[in-house]
């Protein structure tokens, strides 16, 4: 019982806007109920309160579902030294990577040697990975180079875990090795040279290393002189997966490297779309780990960043210059990282600093195709600079910085947007995937099978999705384009970038909403519908305020079945809409007359709480003028609202005040006054004020064609009003449509000019 | 997977018994769904509620032959509380592990470990809220099941429940402030 009435004294009191009335009523209503006094007081209190538990919809974070546990991985019997894999026997045991132990393995057959035996820790799809394995297996034996570990075989083991046998390489990582033996910075670099020379080789026939790093560039002493070897090429790939950022980040407790060395497009997680400028970009890291000590991005920092932080950081930060970064770092670093372990101080000049900086910078651009295209480009340099010639990177423009400005801006935004459409092509795609899955379950009805298709259908989801963040990107900017030149009023600009944008993302409705607005700005009537139409038929939230005037072209451009959807949907949400928007939205069409006097009720709530500004108009502050261009418009619709609920007398008030406020749609009341004239039996007034409008017209007409516009100097909502109103009162006082008029065609062809350059 | 879509029918054409047949299928479902997210997706994504109810949706009835909303409202009404569940269970789960300590023996069969929240304390006290807010309205509490766990918007929820959308509101407003109440109790004194 209680609660029954503290629900309805709720909602009484949420009536009451006013925060004085409202506690007052409150108190009325629970009289001497002190306890009730306190538990609606509660309610309110929490109604005002901006956050609440339930404000968003649940999201549940995904947690590594193997948690580890401790030192239980590594000991694992079947693989303890003289076990054998395949034709292998295990001997020592020297690394425990990622995904996988590296034993020494002994070969007996077909030839008796040595080598390094990697295998795969379970949970990874085996037979896939041999499979891929296989398919980069006749390009992995291509390969000949003294400084690439060569891969002889792959196999599974027993109990199903792919295993790669490779070139025994007795070595310790190239970062190691550099600090321990105090390497100078020109020897650094010669030994970083044939680094790239190595992965050059491996490019050259189309191998693509995918996780280089210090861990898989093992340096050995041959004959005095540092040899590098870049261990696991192709091995990457066949594991497939395990290079995109989530995977990595899964296994950060285990993992002997870090994400430090991926790329912006590994961090994208587009696993498809890496080629060998993604190599490019880790051996920037490596030589900017050389030359400073540390890579760009602190590995402690990327280590504890959250699985977005860490891809927006590799993504879009640009790193400090290899050189600042010396020079900023803080005794106490210096002291602890190697870069005091440089060996004989051969410090740089500054010119050549710069250049070297311009050389790393170059490597780990954000964007490839701004990165060295090859490894023996980026050698190349180096060489140059190796022999004080100039580099090929160059300072970047300030034209240029700008643009990578505006890149990372665009990410920042799309990054933004897709999280709103998320939910809008999510939902789409998984839809489709799903319904794939389905079927290929009733054909095949084997689970295994099916667990794949899964599997498969959510990475093609994800490809998707991540085709579609790119083609938001571009969409993104696009439109900005779009916006910028409209407003600049370079119209053909403007044109030409909407419609790539609806050419790159023709199911994204904001494209063609906004490409619809510009039409409409411009006079061009029939393509706006035809944008706004298709807008329609993909749908949007209906609180777009690019909403204003759509419904009122549909209807003038006689796209009947477009503009029935949405004027469906503006009366079936019933807020968020704009106020004016929906009421405008809804006049121009068929309203109920109840409806019309709901919409003419409100109306008049709104500007009985503008009228006071009106009264001494000599101090209008700029809020007040705002609130009085707003007041013109407002007594229009309200006219218009008291004229389609059968209020003549009010409409034809509202209508005139209409005609005298100062707005930019002044004067397109007049068709509707010989409406109302006409309605209330008054037949001369109405033929006068049609007559009025018709002046109106001529006009507005006339001026524009003198502009050589394709429409008047109005904002393009009114105009187009204006003209249904003024066809609806030809009909209604002079009983037939309007002539045809030939200046109409005038300036649609001035419209139709404006975006032809 | 007809079966759901019969049932559906059934509803419709006025079996109400047949609704609890829909239950525990929607639930087995979106679990199914859940675990296969689980493992492909990487730790750290979020698991969108809204999403999975939407797939298991296409993989029960399927789009064939686009249903009415009042018949998918059964579905989406069953949906949400199946979500609740899952996502209930999974904080228990991880809440009493938290509290055995031993973090040795920290190990989660995989079938098992589906869902972390950043604060499953949070989520259960929630729960326990919501549970008593049903028995005082239940409709309204399972109006916070359809916006909270199934994602559904005003509309969406207001089709679901055969309501106006100002309704929705209003008792939207009315179960904010309740569970707001509810679980601040607290804080304000």
């Amino acid at each position: 019982m209680t609660v029954a009435s503290e629900k309805t004294i709720f909602f009484q009191a949420l009536e009451i806007v006013c925060l004085e009335e409202r506690t007052k009523f409150v108190q009325q209503a629970c009289k001497d109920d002190a306890q009730m006094h306190a538990a609606v007081s509660a309610l309110l209190r929490e109604n005002d309160r901006k956050e609440n538990p339930i404000d968003r919809p649940v999201a549940a974070a995904i947690l590594p579902t193997m948690l580890s546990t401790g030192s239980g991985e590594l000991t694992d019997p079947r693989f303890s030294p003289g076990a054998m894999v395949g034709p292998y026997q295990l001997m020592e045991r020297i690394g425990e990577g990622g995904f996988g132990w590296v034993f020494v393995a002994q070969q007996q057959s077909p030839v008796q040697r040595r080598a390094a035996l990697k295998i795969i820790k379970p949970g990874m799809e085996s037979r896939e990975v041999i499979a891929r394995f296989e398919a980069e297996r006749q390009a992995i034996a291509l390969m000949d180079h003294p400084n690439i570990a060569r891969v002889f075989d792959a196999g599974v083991t027993e109990s199903a875990q792919p295993y790669f046998v490779m070139e025994l390489v007795r070595g310790v990582p190239l970062t190691d090795f550099c600090n321990s033996n105090r390497l100078s910075i020109p020897k650094r670099l010669q030994l970083f040279v044939t680094i790239c020379h190595a992965v050059q080789h491996a490019h050259q026939k189309g191998i693509i290393h995918r996780d280089l790093k210090p861990s898989n560039i093992l340096v050995t002493l041959q004959d005095g002189h540092p040899l590098a070897k870049v261990i696991d090429f192709g091995v990457a790939k066949a594991i497939g997966q395990s290079l995109t950022v989530k995977t990595i980040y899964t296994r950060f407790t285990s993992m002997v490297g870090t994400p430090a060395y991926m790329s912006p497009e590994q961090a994208a997680m587009s696993t498809d779309d890496v080629d060998t400028r993604s190599d490019i970009y880790s051996l920037g890291v490596l030589l900017y780990e050389l030359l400073t000590g540390s890579t760009p991005f602190a590995p402690d920092r990327l280590q504890t960043a959250g699985f977005d932080e860490l891809r927006r950081i590799i993504r879009e930060e640009e790193p400090p210059r290899p050189s600042t970064r010396l020079s900023t770092l803080n005794d106490d670093e210096t002291r602890t990282s190697n870069v005091n372990r440089l060996g004989p101080p051969t410090t740089p000049s500054t010119a050549m600093k710069r250049d070297l900086d311009w050389i790393v910078m170059k490597a780990l651009h954000k964007d490839r195709n701004r990165r060295y295209s090859t490894a023996g480009a980026l050698a190349e340099d180096i060489l140059r600079f190796l022999q004080d010639q100039p580099v090929e990177a160059r300072p970047p423009s300030s034209w240029y910085r700008f643009t990578t400005f505006a890149r990372r801006n665009k990410v920042a935004i799309s990054t933004f947007s897709l999280v709103a459409i998320a939910l809008i092509l999510g939902t789409a795609t998984s839809l489709w995937q799903a319904r794939e899955a389905i079927r290929e379950r009733d054909e095949k009805e084997v689970a295994l099978a099916e667990a794949r298709e899964a599997e498969v259908a959510a990475n093609a989801a994800r490809s998707e999705l991540e085709n579609f963040n790119d083609r938001l990107n571009s969409t993104t900017v696009l439109l900005a384009a779009g916006r910028a030149n409209a407003d600049a009023q370079r119209w053909p600009d403007a044109y030409e970038a909407y419609s790539e944008a609806t050419q790159v993302l023709p199911r994204f409705f904001l494209v063609w909403l906004e490409r619809g607005g510009l039409n409409a700005k411009l006079g061009r009537w029939e393509a706006a519908a035809d944008d706004f139409a298709k807008a329609v038929e993909i749908g949007f939230p209906i609180e777009q305020a690019e909403l204003n005037g759509v419904p009122q072209i549909l209807l003038y451009a006689g796209r009947s079945n477009a503009y029935e959807t949405l004027q469906q949907r503006l009366r079936q949400s019933d807020a968020e809409v704009p106020f004016a928007v929906a009421a405008r939205g809804q006049l121009v069409g068929s309203v109920s007359s109840d409806g019309a006097t709901e919409l003419a009720e409100q109306m008049e709530q709104v500007l009985a709480k503008t009228v006071d500004s009106d009264a001494n108009s000599e101090s209008l502050t700029k809020r007040q003028r705002y609130a009085k261009i707003y007041y013109g418009v407002n007594l229009y619709i309200a006219g218009w609202a008291h004229l389609k609920a059968g209020n003549h007398e009010q409409a034809l008030q509202r209508l005139e005040a209409s005609n005298d406020a100062n707005w930019f749609g002044r004067g397109i009341a007049k068709p509707l006054i010989a409406i109302a004239h006409h309605r209330m039996g008054n037949a001369e007034d109405a033929v006068h004020s049609f007559e009025e409008s018709q002046a109106f017209l001529d006009r507005l007409l006339d001026e524009s064609i003198e502009r050589s516009k394709g429409s008047p100097f109005m904002p393009w909502i009114d105009w187009i009003e204006f003209l249904i109103h003024h066809r609806e009162a030809s009909i209604v006082v002079k009983g037939h449509t309007p002539a045809a008029d030939p200046r109409f065609q005038r300036l649609q062809g001035f419209a139709d000019a404006a975006i032809d350059g | 997977m007809a079966k759901v879509t019969q049932i559906l029918n059934q509803i419709q054409s006025g079996d109400v018994a047949a609704a609890s047949d829909l239950l525990p299928l929607v639930y087995e479902e979106m679990r199914r769904l859940a675990r296969h997210k689980m493992k492909s997706e990487a730790a750290g994504q979020t698991l969108q509620p809204t999403a999975l109810v939407h797939e298991a949706y296409m993989r029960l009835v399927g789009s064939e032959d686009i249903p009415q909303w009042d018949n998918r409202g059964h579905f989406f009404t069953a949906a949400a509380e199946a979500m609740r569940r899952i996502l209930i269970e999974n904080a228990r789960r991880r809440h009493s592990l938290k509290r055995g300590g031993d973090r040795e023996r920290y190990e989660i069969a995989e079938d098992d470990a589906i869902i972390d929240f950043n604060n499953a304390e949070e989520l259960l006290d929630l729960n326990d809220a919501l549970t008593k807010f049903a028995d005082i309205e239940p409709e309204m509490a399972k109006l916070v099941e359809l916006r909270y766990f199934a994602g559904l918007s005003v509309d969406e929820s207001a089709k679901a429940l055969g309501i106006s959308p100002r309704t929705v509101k209003r008792n939207w407003a009315f179960a904010r402030a309740w569970l707001g109440r509810e679980l601040n109790v607290d804080e304000d004194r």
